[in-house]
């Protein structure tokens, strides 16, 4: 699994401040919405660079073998 | 680079929680919880009062949730949370010789803390439920906490 981290910030008030970091495309606002339902409501959502990115492709190959 | 998302709180739980969470905010700024004959003597002569709304607040409704209320103290100082008609937290704060706008920053100095701790207990169990592992965790110089986690 790639290596997800998130830096969460709760200020003196409560007011959360999260900051996703190798997290790419639509995982990101799956993430948002997960820390808006457990601390409220969702006051700025800046999307950078990285969300814009394709999430990481898995491939896998898959041999068949002929016995006969 | 990175995603950067800013909530606000919304305070959601049932009596027996906000109980916990206000008993272990409070002491923070050196308010303890009072009891018995202390926790009763209110309306006293030349009390100033001032009351707190927690807008951002919904106290669940449940067993031995209505009509309860927190008493905390300090020096003299009361602050009683209770649950207003709407379902909110509220905090009325009395003391003699202070003035309606100390009591209001002190309550409100009180409420940060407490919806902090709520957020922050919150936060920390959602996170292990889902697996999130606390890679480390500091308490700034201005009360803000850092928490950082992952996913392994």
């Amino acid at each position: 699994m790639a290596r997800e981290e998130l830096e969460i910030e709760i200020s003196p008030s409560g007011k959360v401040t999260a900051r996703t970091i190798g997290i790419k495309g639509p995982r990101c606002l799956e993430l948002a919405e997960f820390l808006a339902r457990i601390v409220g409501r969702e006051e700025s959502r800046q999307l950078t660079s990285e969300y814009y990115e394709a999430a990481e492709q898995v491939q896998e190959h898959v041999d068949v073998k002929q016995r006969w | 680079m990175s995603t950067v998302i800013v909530l606000t709180p919304i305070i959601i739980a049932n009596w027996p929680a906000i109980t916990a969470i206000v008993g272990a905010a409070v002491g923070t700024l050196g308010f303890s919880t009072a009891q018995g004959i202390e926790a009763e003597r209110s309306q006293a002569s030349g009390m100033t009062r001032e009351e707190i709304e927690i807008d951002n607040s919904e106290i669940l409704e449940n067993a031995g949730g209505r009509g309860e209320t927190i008493v905390v103290e300090r020096e003299g100082l009361k602050a009683v949370f209770s649950r207003d008609g709407r379902g909110a937290l509220r905090v009325c704060m009395e003391g003699k010789g202070h003035s309606k706008a100390e009591l209001r920053k002190i309550g409100q100095e009180l409420v940060d803390r407490v919806t902090q701790q709520y957020v922050y207990h919150r936060v920390m169990t959602e996170m292990k439920q889902r697996n999130m592992h606390v890679v480390s965790e500091e308490v700034a110089e201005d009360r803000t906490v850092k928490i950082r986690v992952r996913n392994w």
